[in-house]
């Protein structure tokens, strides 16, 4: 099992490098942005190599390792910024490979290997982390589920917000009470998975006050400007973007890589249905934000447009998962100018989207820190409040270095290493 | 009157911080990010302010798009809070939109706004 999972993150890792190398394919929304400024000339590749690290790394450290550590599976976050900064610091050129000068092959073979190293190291040394910290007096890796219940059950909470956000404060109480409603509705009813029923009946409401909204401001120009010349780049590479996607969803499926930190910990809690909200309601959230980037630059997502993870989660084995996942990821990029095309006609659902990344955001701020404090507390009762509290704080008047979506896993670590070195010297037990 | 567009996460705090703080001095408001990084470009608006979680990405992304990586500057990163030199720099040399991260709006919009308000009012 363990080498299966180092050889699939090989893989991943690998191919993540090489199509962030060429330019087909990146994760951050950031390196995507000024990709054409490196394309086009306007950007030495040193410059652009530093940028990239300097807004990757933070983020990969802060966010990707920490929710990787509390589970063992890989937040997307952790692979493919890493890959991300090992495509942008080889060299390489931009036409198809065939024409390309020797130092970009190069860079492509350099990029390859690098990144089948990193993907294959990131398990190795999660799992060699997990065994050790397990032989300390306190394995406070075995708290980190605590995190699961605020993260799993604040899903429903979400469309309400959203709706608060962009339609007013009556009309997000009377979402939130109807989502309540229909959480109930379906436990009475003895239904599987109350918080999914309510979710979608919040769905519901959110979608209700969108339809209704209609074409809200009309916006004198269309929003997305559709350039003929980036389809045709992305369309370029269908081939290899069903095989990113073909990995990603069997890695997703075999529960080795997740995308987002709600779906990883949902999954590692054996929440599937749960896992698979989270994957839906961030792919919509952010499918106006991807579909822009990648129109505007030709340069395609590591994420696809979010779907794959999806259709590996719903996939009965690791084949359909990779057949359905190549599917996925093909329509999505063929789908591209379609998806521009609705939001042309309805920009409101672009505001839609925000809201539901902004309620998805401060959820998660508030899950990971009350998960954060239960799991301290069960750790060391009384302390732990104190400490997560404390650090919290701190953290926010420090200039919130860690990023505070990953507060909680970054506290239970911390204060698990405290406790380690407070029996260590017989101060506790 | 300055004119500010904002977009991205946590929009509508942005907003409350910038009027707060620029009184009678600045007009507002919450736009989709291609309208307002497209504003600022037709010069409807003066300046762009977006979050996101990481502050390059969502929040900047269309405005580079629009206005030119040259035109945008990154207040703030996961990690790396904003710091007030660099941000007078950027409005001095003409930046016109500005990305931060969400956990920042607190400490950035101020720093972004006080470094406008002097050049504006160093202007007139």
């Amino acid at each position: 099992m363990l080498w299966t999972k180092i050889t699939i993150m090989a893989i991943a890792g690998a191919l993540g490098a090489a199509l962030a190398n060429r330019g087909i394919v990146l994760f951050h929304d950031a390196v995507r942005a000024i990709m054409p400024e490196l394309m086009e000339g306007r950007m030495r590749r040193r410059e652009f190599a530093s940028l990239v690290f300097g807004t990757s790394f933070g983020l990969l450290i802060g966010f990707g390792i920490p929710f990787s550590l509390a589970s063992t599976i890989v937040l997307s976050h952790g692979l493919w910024l890493g890959t991300d900064i090992i495509g942008a610091w080889f060299p390489g050129s931009y036409g198809r490979i065939k024409d390309a000068d020797l130092k970009s092959r190069l860079g492509l073979i350099g990029s390859i290997l690098s990144g089948a190293l990193f993907g294959g190291l990131l398990v190795v040394a999660f799992e060699t982390v997990t065994m050790l910290v397990a032989r300390l007096p306190v394995n406070f890796f075995s708290y980190m589920g605590d995190l699961s219940g605020p993260i799993i059950f604040t899903l429903a909470a979400i469309p309400a917000l959203a709706v608060a956000y962009q339609y007013g404060v009556k009309h997000g109480v009377i979402a939130f009470l109807i989502t309540l409603l229909g959480r109930q509705l379906a436990s009475g009813m003895r239904l599987a998975e109350p918080d999914a029923w309510a979710f979608l009946a919040g769905m519901l409401v959110l979608t209700v006050h969108a339809i209704q909204e209609g074409r809200c401001e009309v916006a004198p120009e269309e929003s997305f400007v559709v350039s003929a010349e980036q389809i045709k780049r992305v369309r370029r590479h269908l081939p290899w973007i069903a095989v990113l996607g073909a990995v990603y969803a069997l890695a997703s499926n075999q529960g080795i890589l997740m995308e987002g930190p709600q779906s990883l910990i949902a999954l590692a809690q054996g929440d599937r249905i749960g896992a698979i909200n989270y994957t839906v309601v961030r792919a919509l959230s952010f499918l106006p934000l991807r579909t822009m980037s990648i129109l505007a630059t030709g340069v395609f997502t590591m994420d696809g447009l979010g779907f794959a993870p999806t259709l590996g989660l719903v996939s009965p084995n690791a084949v359909v998962a990779g057949i359905a996942g190549a599917t996925v990821m093909s329509i999505e990029a063929l789908g591209l100018v379609y998806i521009a095309k609705f939001f042309n006609r309805f920009p409101c659902m672009l505001k839609a989207a925000n809201s539901i990344r902004t309620a998805m955001t401060k959820l998660l701020e508030i899950a990971s820190l009350v998960g954060g404090m239960l799991a301290a507390h069960r750790m060391a009762p009384g302390f732990g409040f104190f400490a997560v509290a404390g650090l919290y704080l701190l953290n926010e008047s420090a200039g919130t270095p860690v990023v505070r979506a990953a507060i909680g896993p970054v506290a239970i670590i911390l204060v698990g290493i405290t406790l380690n070195l407070l029996v260590l010297i017989q101060l506790a037990t | 009157m300055i004119k500010i567009n904002v977009s991205g996460l946590a929009a509508k705090e942005i907003v409350y911080k910038v009027a707060e703080l620029g009184g009678d001095q600045v007009d507002v408001r919450v736009v989709a990010d291609i309208v307002g990084a497209r504003e600022v470009a037709q010069g409807k608006a003066d300046y762009y302010f977006g979050a996101c979680a990481t502050g390059g990405g969502g929040a900047l992304s269309m405005a580079i798009a629009i206005l030119g990586y040259a035109n945008c500057f990154t207040v703030s990163t996961a990690g790396k809070p904003p710091k007030e030199e660099e941000i007078r720099e950027a409005v001095v040399s003409g930046k016109k939109a500005f990305g931060f991260t969400s956990d920042h709006v607190d400490s950035a919009v101020p720093l972004i706004m006080k470094a406008i308000l002097a050049q504006h009012n160093h202007e007139n």
